[in-house]
């Protein structure tokens, strides 16, 4: 039986090579060998010891509770409400780690039967050039549930790798068409900016998003315990293309995960001031909402993944933390 | 002497895009465009390739031309557009 057989201890070699890979942006040294174990699990008990396992490691890491704490604060006046916003906040972090490395997720038909898409009518016809503005609020791979469904996207973002990746079900995933990647570094994101672009301009479709942790702030949206600071890429991409944004949102109902494509954003106004004023009050409504209604699972917001730092050129930069924050960028 | 027109083309460029209050006194052919230097960042950088294409009238291949190297200095990137543009 195919089951029995992935249920084997992959071979020393490809755990060595597998070590080596450990994307350093996104997994600790220790979580990095907790993932790769977790896999061997069949979904979704993986999943399921890891959200405990970030439950418990809140009363280690005190900052974290008190993060986690101080947020909840925002969306419950009841202490009582307050622990309980925390603790759930912790869980489906740990829960939203195991699915970024698809811990125990074999094949991508599995994968297919835990997503449900709403708002796909809005993809519309081939040809429209198209970018859909995720956002680190709810689960992540809405790019890959969208893809794994059948539609045809390029993920734009960070590199990342996990055991999944290296499994040969996933391989059609990875494709260059599939995915263009960033390294650390300006000068790569410039780079992956200019592709996507190119993509745009021949009317295809990419997935971004606003709220990482790369990039130049455009602007800030105000929610419940935020804000959220939405980056300049997407505008640029959008100013050069004229493409179509649709924003993307996502969040778990049970062990399902939703991804809604929301209606597009304002067309492209040539003052720019005026378009960027359109976009936050079109993406402020939207974001509200859905923080207001699954606060639980903006990780994003309980624990923030960078901290603004001024440059010497006087503007914001982005500052990860380096070893115990638990973010887009580095998960410990 | 005179100076190389690409090079002078490619200054003009980054200084454009990078604005008065980021072009650091005496920056020059060998000034770095992300830190210390222009502080361009992504988006910055994705203006200022979309805009030598414009002027150059070039096509990049963004696997083999815009790499890190090609992306370090004014004086790289003219490098790079000469060598698309003798192509």
């Amino acid at each position: 039986m195919n089951a029995g057989r992935e249920w084997e201890l992959p071979p020393a070699r490809s755990l060595v090579a597998l070590w080596r890979l450990r994307p350093a942006h996104i997994f600790s040294r220790s979580l990095w060998p907790l993932l790769l174990a977790l896999d061997m699990a069949p979904f979704p008990w993986g999943e399921d010891l890891l959200a405990r396992i970030f439950v418990a490691k809140a009363f280690v890491q005190v900052r974290r509770l008190r993060e986690a704490l101080a947020w909840a604060a925002s969306h419950s006046a009841d202490r009582r409400g307050r622990w309980r916003l925390a603790l759930s906040c912790s869980s489906y972090h740990g829960r939203f780690v195991a699915r970024m490395a698809l811990v125990g997720v074999r094949r991508p038909e599995e994968f297919r039967r835990r997503v449900v898409l709403e708002g796909t009518e809005r993809l519309g016809t081939a040809g429209r050039a198209t970018i859909l503005l995720g956002f680190h609020l709810g689960p992540p791979e809405a790019a890959l549930a969208l893809r794994v469904a059948g539609h045809r996207l390029t993920w734009v973002g960070g590199w990342r790798n996990s055991r999944a990746w290296s499994r040969e079900a996933w391989r059609p995933f990875q494709g260059p068409g599939e995915l263009l990647w960033a390294f650390e570094g300006e000068k790569f994101w410039g780079s992956v900016l200019y592709r996507a672009c190119r993509i745009l301009r021949k009317g295809g479709t990419i997935f971004i998003s606003a709220d990482g942790a790369a990039g130049r702030e455009a602007f800030r949206v105000p929610v419940p315990g935020g804000p959220v600071v939405v980056r300049s890429g997407w505008l640029a991409l959008r100013r050069h293309t004229g493409a179509q944004v649709l924003p993307v949102l996502t969040h778990m109902e049970d062990r399902t995960q939703v991804v809604t494509i929301h209606p597009p954003l304002p067309p492209l106004d040539q003052d720019l001031a005026a378009d960027q004023r359109a976009c936050r009050e079109v993406l402020g409504a939207l974001l509200e909402g859905h923080v207001r209604r699954f606060p639980e699972q903006c990780y994003t917001l309980a624990f923030p993944p960078a901290r603004e730092a001024t440059r010497a050129d006087g503007r914001a930069s982005i500052q990860p933390r380096q070893t115990h924050g638990l973010s887009i960028g580095k998960t410990t | 002497m005179t100076e190389d027109p690409i090079l002078l083309r490619v200054k003009d460029i980054v200084v454009r895009v990078a604005g008065p209050e980021r072009t650091p006194e005496g920056g020059g052919p060998d000034t770095p465009l992300g830190e210390a230097g222009f502080w361009l960042d992504s988006t910055d950088l994705l203006e200022v390739i979309l805009a030598c294409e414009e002027d150059f009238g070039i096509s990049f291949d963004a696997g083999e031309d815009l790499t890190a190297e090609a992306l370090s200095t004014v004086r790289s990137l003219a490098e790079m557009i000469r060598s698309r543009a003798s192509t």
